[in-house]
Order: C-alpha cells, then sequence, then structure tokens
C-alpha cells in the first residue's frame, strides 16, 4: 500500500493535524478505554457482591445457587445502547455533511463504539447470569433476547473493528452510504434488542407491536426454517468470497 | 464508484437481503400437526367468553356465551356396518372432522381454600403425565386434572396422598367445584355435570346424567329411538353434515328410547346416540339449566343455576352472599375435547363485592333479567404445560416469580400463554433450531465483516 500523494485539502489537513493516531492521543484513549473498563469491572463485582437475594430465588437441583438480580443487567445495558446510539448520531450526521462539526465528530465515531461494545460484552455477560442457561434458553422470549443481543454484540464489535481500521476514510466518496447502512441495520438491532429486554422485564413498547405488525410476534421464538440456515451459511461463505475477489481485482 | 466500492455496495445489498429473507421465512418448519406424537395445533390459539352471574340469596345463575361455527350436539355414536355396531366420536385428538365431539362450557370455582388457584387457575391442576400429553404411555383409566397437594411429590401422578390425607384435605376446602355442560350428554334434558378436582378429577355423589348404550356381551346398543315415533336410527351423514338440529329428536332418554331391537333390518350408515340420557340424582345433579340452551346466529347460549348452599361443603363450593371467589373457565368448541380447549386465567367474582365479575343481587324468587353488561373473557389454548414445568427454574425463568406468588396475568397475556403453550410442544425442535439459526446469523455477521474488512478502502489504496 502506498501513502497519498495529492494535496489534502483543508478539512484533510485538520483531520491529519488531530489525527487519533497521534501519539497523545492515542494515549488519552487507552486512558479513558481502561478507566471505562475497570469501571464496568467495579460495577460488575459491585453487583456480584448485592447478588445475594436477588435474581432467582429457588432453591432447585440441578439450577445455580447464585444469580444475579436483572436489574444489574438492565442498569449496565444503558451503557452500551447509549454509546452505540451516539455513534450512530455521529455517522448520521457525518454521512450528510462535510462541515468541520461533522469531521470532528468522525473521529469521535470509533471510540465510542468501540467503549460500548466493551460495555456491551459486560451487559451480555451480566444478562447470562441472571438465569439458569437451561431456563432462559425454554423461554421463547429469553432466547429471542438472546438472539438479538449476540446479534447486536457481535455486529458492533464488527463495527468497531471496522470503524477503527477505516477510521478517516469511512466517508470518502460512496463508501459513506455503505458506512450509513452497515450502522442503520447495527441501530435497527440494538432497538429490538433493547425492547426485547423491556418485553422480558414485562414492559412491552409500541416497538414490541410494530415488530408484530411487520411479520414478527416477539413472543414466537426467532429460528429459520433450515433450507434457510443452508443459505445463511451460503452467503456467508458468498460474501467472504466476494469480498476476496473485489480485493484482488481492486487491489 | 470504485471496483472495490461496486463490491462492497454488493455485499451489503445481498446481506440486507438474507437478513430480509429470514425475517420473511422465519418460525417456519417446525410447528405442525403431528398427530403420532398427539400433537394438534388448533387453527385459532385464543378465542373469547362472555359471562354474567346474579343470585337471589338462596340459587346462583351464571349464563355464557361464546362463538362457535356450528353447533355440535352429538358426542360419541354408534354406527352400523356390515353387521357390527362401531363407536365413532367421543375422545379425538384435535378437532373431530366427523363433527362427532359435542361443545361443552366447564368452570372450576374456589372460596379461596386451594392454595394458588386464585393467581394461576388451571395450570395448577396440570400435573406431569396427564393422559394425551406427548410421551405419555396410554393407560387404562384417563389420567386427568389433580391438585398438586393430593401427591407427596406434586409432578408425580403416582404419589397419591394416603386415604386418611386426602379426607383431610377436602374437610379443608381444598378441591375444586367443576362445573361441566355438555351440548350432547347433559344439555337436552337441561342438566350439567356436577364435578370436582381434588386428588382426581371426579364426579359428585350421585348419579350421573348419562350412561353407555352399548352391551359389551352382545356388542349392540341397549336402546334405539322409538319406532313408532319416527325412524329408529338416525343417518350417520345427516348426524356429521349438521342436518340433524334441535327440533330433531337427537337424543336418547326415556322419553325418546324404546330397547334395542336386534332383529331390525339395520342398514349401513344407521346411527344411534352411544349415551342414553337421565335424569341425574344428588350431589351430581346440583346444576341445572333453566332450559335446554340453543346455538343461534354462531353463539351458543347456556345459563346454569345452583342452590348457592347445595348441602354437599364436600363436593361443592358454597356461594355465600358478600362472599369473594375465583373462577377459571374452559370452552370446548370447533368439536374438541380433552386438552383441545380454550382455558381463561382465574377470574375473581363477587357477590356483590369488588371483583373482576360482580354477580348481581336480585330479589328473592325472582329470575335475573340480565340487563348487567357481560365480562368479558379472553380464552386461549393451553398447549401442553404444566405445573411442574412452571415451578422448575430449569425450565421456567418465571418460576422465581411463582415461588414469590406473582399472579400470572401480571406477566402473562392470553395471547402470549398460547403462543408458549404451542411452543412448549416442540421444545427441543425449536430449541435446537434456535441455536441453528443463532450459528448461522453469526456465520452471516462474520462473513460480512471479513468481506467489509477486505473492501473497505483507504484513499491511499486507490495510489
Amino acid at each position: 500500500m502506498t501513502r497519498p500523494t495529492e494535496t489534502p485539502n483543508r478539512h484533510e489537513t485538520s483531520w491529519k493535524e488531530n489525527d487519533m493516531t497521534r501519539p497523545g492521543l492515542m494515549r488519552r484513549g487507552r486512558r479513558i478505554g481502561l478507566t471505562t473498563a475497570a469501571l464496568l469491572l467495579v460495577a460488575t463485582g459491585a453487583a456480584l457482591a448485592h447478588s445475594e437475594g436477588g435474581g432467582v430465588a429457588v432453591a432447585v437441583e440441578g439450577a445455580p445457587s447464585w444469580s444475579l438480580s436483572p436489574v444489574y443487567h438492565i442498569l449496565v445495558a444503558h451503557f452500551p445502547v447509549g454509546l452505540w446510539v451516539t455513534a450512530y448520531l455521529f455517522i448520521l450526521i457525518r454521512a450528510f455533511s462535510d462541515s468541520e462539526f461533522a469531521q470532528r465528530l468522525q473521529k469521535a465515531i470509533w471510540p465510542v463504539a468501540a467503549l460500548g461494545t466493551l460495555a456491551g460484552f459486560v451487559t451480555y455477560g451480566l444478562g447470562l447470569t441472571i438465569y439458569p442457561w437451561s431456563a432462559i434458553t425454554e423461554s421463547p422470549l429469553g432466547r429471542n433476547h438472546i438472539m438479538l443481543a449476540t446479534w447486536t454484540l457481535s455486529y458492533w464489535t464488527v463495527m468497531t473493528v471496522l470503524g477503527y481500521r477505516f477510521r478517516r476514510h469511512l466517508f470518502d466518496g460512496a463508501q459513506r452510504w455503505i458506512t450509513l447502512a452497515l450502522a442503520t441495520i447495527g441501530v435497527l438491532v440494538i432497538t429490538i434488542t433493547g425492547t426485547l429486554g423491556g418485553s422480558l422485564t414485562g414492559t412491552p413498547s409500541l416497538v414490541t407491536k410494530s415488530l408484530s405488525w411487520i411479520g414478527w410476534n416477539v413472543y414466537m421464538t426467532f429460528y429459520l426454517p433450515s433450507w434457510m440456515l443452508a443459505v445463511y451459511f451460503a452467503g456467508a461463505a458468498l460474501l467472504i468470497a466476494i469480498g476476496i475477489l473485489g480485493w484482488k481485482r481492486g487491489a | 464508484m470504485t471496483s472495490r466500492t461496486t463490491y462492497l455496495a454488493a455485499s451489503v445489498a445481498l446481506f440486507s437481503g438474507l437478513l430480509v429473507l429470514g425475517w420473511v421465512t422465519h418460525g417456519t418448519g417446525i410447528v405442525k400437526d403431528d398427530p403420532e406424537r398427539n400433537i394438534v395445533i388448533p387453527k385459532e390459539l385464543t378465542s373469547s367468553l362472555q359471562v354474567k352471574a346474579a343470585y337471589d340469596g338462596t340459587r346462583i345463575w351464571f349464563r355464557y356465551r361464546w362463538p362457535a361455527a356450528r353447533p355440535n350436539i352429538f358426542n360419541d355414536v354408534l354406527v352400523y356396518e356390515d353387521g357390527k355396531w362401531e363407536e365413532r366420536g367421543g375422545e379425538v385428538m384435535g378437532p373431530d372432522p366427523d363433527n362427532l365431539v359435542e361443545d361443552r362450557v366447564a368452570m372450576m370455582v374456589d372460596d379461596g381454600s386451594v392454595p394458588l388457584f386464585g393467581r394461576y387457575g388451571g395450570y395448577i391442576t396440570i400435573g406431569d403425565g396427564l393422559t394425551t400429553f406427548t410421551g405419555v404411555p396410554e393407560t387404562e383409566e384417563e389420567r386427568s386434572k389433580y391438585l398438586p397437594s393430593s401427591r407427596t411429590d406434586p409432578n408425580d401422578f403416582e404419589t397419591v396422598k394416603p386415604e386418611s390425607d386426602l379426607a383431610t384435605l377436602r374437610r379443608a376446602g381444598q378441591f375444586l367445584d367443576l362445573w361441566d355442560w355438555k351440548s350432547s350428554r347433559t344439555n337436552p334434558l337441561g342438566q350439567a355435570d356436577d364435578t370436582s378436582v381434588g386428588a382426581a378429577r371426579e364426579g359428585d355423589s350421585g348419579t350421573a346424567p348419562y350412561y353407555t348404550n352399548f352391551d359389551e356381551n352382545t356388542g349392540q346398543p341397549l336402546y334405539m329411538f322409538d319406532p313408532a315415533k319416527g325412524d329408529p336410527a338416525l343417518k350417520i351423514d345427516a348426524v356429521m353434515a349438521g342436518d340433524v338440529g334441535f327440533n330433531d329428536t337427537y337424543y336418547l332418554s326415556e322419553t325418546t328410547a324404546v330397547p334395542f331391537d336386534p332383529a331390525r333390518a339395520w342398514q349401513n350408515g344407521d346411527t344411534l346416540p352411544r349415551q342414553v340420557l337421565r335424569q341425574g340424582i344428588g350431589s351430581r345433579a346440583d346444576i341445572a339449566a333453566p332450559s335446554a340452551a340453543r346455538w343461534r346466529n354462531g353463539f351458543w347460549d347456556v345459563t346454569l343455576v345452583r342452590a348457592m348452599d347445595t348441602g354437599d361443603p364436600l363436593e361443592d363450593k358454597i356461594f355465600r352472599d358478600g362472599g369473594s371467589y375465583d373462577l377459571a373457565f374452559a370452552v370446548f368448541r370447533n368439536a374438541s375435547t380433552m386438552r383441545w380447549h380454550y382455558v381463561s386465567l382465574p377470574v375473581s367474582l363477587g357477590l356483590e363485592q369488588p371483583a373482576q365479575m360482580v354477580a348481581e343481587r336480585i330479589e328473592p324468587g325472582t329470575e335475573p333479567d340480565w340487563t348487567q353488561p357481560w365480562t368479558e373473557i379472553k380464552t386461549f389454548y393451553p398447549g401442553q404445560v404444566t405445573w411442574g414445568r412452571l415451578t422448575d427454574a430449569r425450565q421456567h425463568p418465571g418460576a422465581d416469580r411463582i415461588a414469590a406468588r406473582v399472579p400470572v396475568a401480571v406477566r402473562h397475556s392470553e395471547e402470549q400463554l398460547a403462543l408458549y403453550g404451542v411452543q412448549v410442544e416442540f421444545a427441543k425442535e425449536i430449541r435446537r433450531q434456535w441455536i441453528w439459526t443463532l450459528i448461522a446469523s453469526l456465520g452471516l455477521i462474520v462473513g460480512i465483516g471479513i468481506n467489509t474488512m477486505l473492501l473497505m478502502r483507504r484513499r491511499e489504496d486507490e495510489k
């Protein structure tokens, strides 16, 4: 790969000057990340310490002798949701604007998404401690929430890596619309995951009803027919193949 | 657009298309009838029931109204085929295509003596291993509802407590009064079947309002229609098509039946009811219908009446002025029986007391004018959800809520419970498919991830 030789415009110059790759900013970014991780770990520890009496209180043979109250999962879940939606907001603004403000926001996208993903892993882990796995995977709503949470976390992990790797180029030319499309899918899965969590705690929302109107009653387990599973596996392979082909041809 | 961006756009379109395709096809391929496993899913998972109640201090009336596409006024019948009388209808899995299963409305009543009934309704009576449940071997006697307190292990049908313990529980009121109106077996003579649920589902003492019209020794019916008043038998085609109605002689009783004549030239398709109706006797006959109910304009409209105090506190729940009670209803429609019914969540009843349904007090000796509004009750197909499953924290995330005595209606709607009921019937299959869906969809996300990593371009890549 080669370095660009063209003369950068005014906006590009200002990026370069404030590029997150600058050692000082990188160090600051690491500090923020580490501090956030530490805070999340402390929160998890506090939740564990206060777990007695919360969650499933029934003594049943074979079931875990402890579990966390859903309240900690619900509490922590606001962090990834807030951070990812903020990242999406920045993407949305940047996709439609080349202003200096929008370009400043662009620099914050991947750190915000990364913090969201970090908080997302903690939230996911806390969520798995609430009920015995055997029980939550017997519940249609529980299965759906796990499914969507897994999609959200894995999808935003991909988005975070993508955001970091191409942080200065996400909005170059037509690529900005790709970025916007991918992020829009991401924010949709966040919305559905959140609303399923709400339904699981007994507070279904208008989104729950809206999903029903467009073909999915959330009280039915989301699963694909076997032929569609094969299509998904083939689709995944095809996407990778297209990626390799396009990379070779466009390299 | 560069070549790589074009590939990228195509990839995102493919990814989005697959997501849409997944959305459109999800939930298909597993939930379907499987008669070998006793699984038949009703076409409608929810229905409705309207109820009113009134009392005059000595009698209490309940009026029920529910939709039914057609009235099914026959239950099990005997059909003559090539020299033999064959039994048809009665107990069929799911809706009977021959329409040989009667319509019914049943009501369980408690006065607060049965723990948790007011919060979970009929769910508490569904133990493991009941007849028609998937995987339960056939037994000589039908295994039906029972109260958890009647077993040393509430989830094991076999662990019935000793008689002395069961008698103690009865005396403490630990049984559910079960009113059972049947369009074929009780309605023609203006009766309902008075039964209860304790250690088992059983009739009250006395004589049932019907008995079997079949002699096992001769293999022939005991009674036929009186030839002096018309044909001695019905025709099965007319019975199944619904061409025999309320104005025809369609049931056997003292007034319509004569002893069976085996010498008669019986024709293939000749049909006789397999039950003979009679006036019930004793506690079993406490409940009456003021007049035989009729189906009109797509609805059954049934009224039942009983003495508030029957004098049988060990078999009936006694209604008292100012009292509060818990009810749970079941409606059998579309020629379905056994567990293919529509049930309600528990409904509170107040006799001039605040409740979901308030029974109106009327002047002693008068009849209700029924001007009060209906109480609308949603009913649903319950599937194969057992009390053992619901109270097991390994199988039900809400087991802790039950332990905390949170009423079912707080957490679940009837629609939700119907969908859960169906999914429980395919629990293993759905769980397995869900795990595969999770894996396949993760694969797709990894695929789009690798794709975008390869195809997204840096400006310098173009040089």
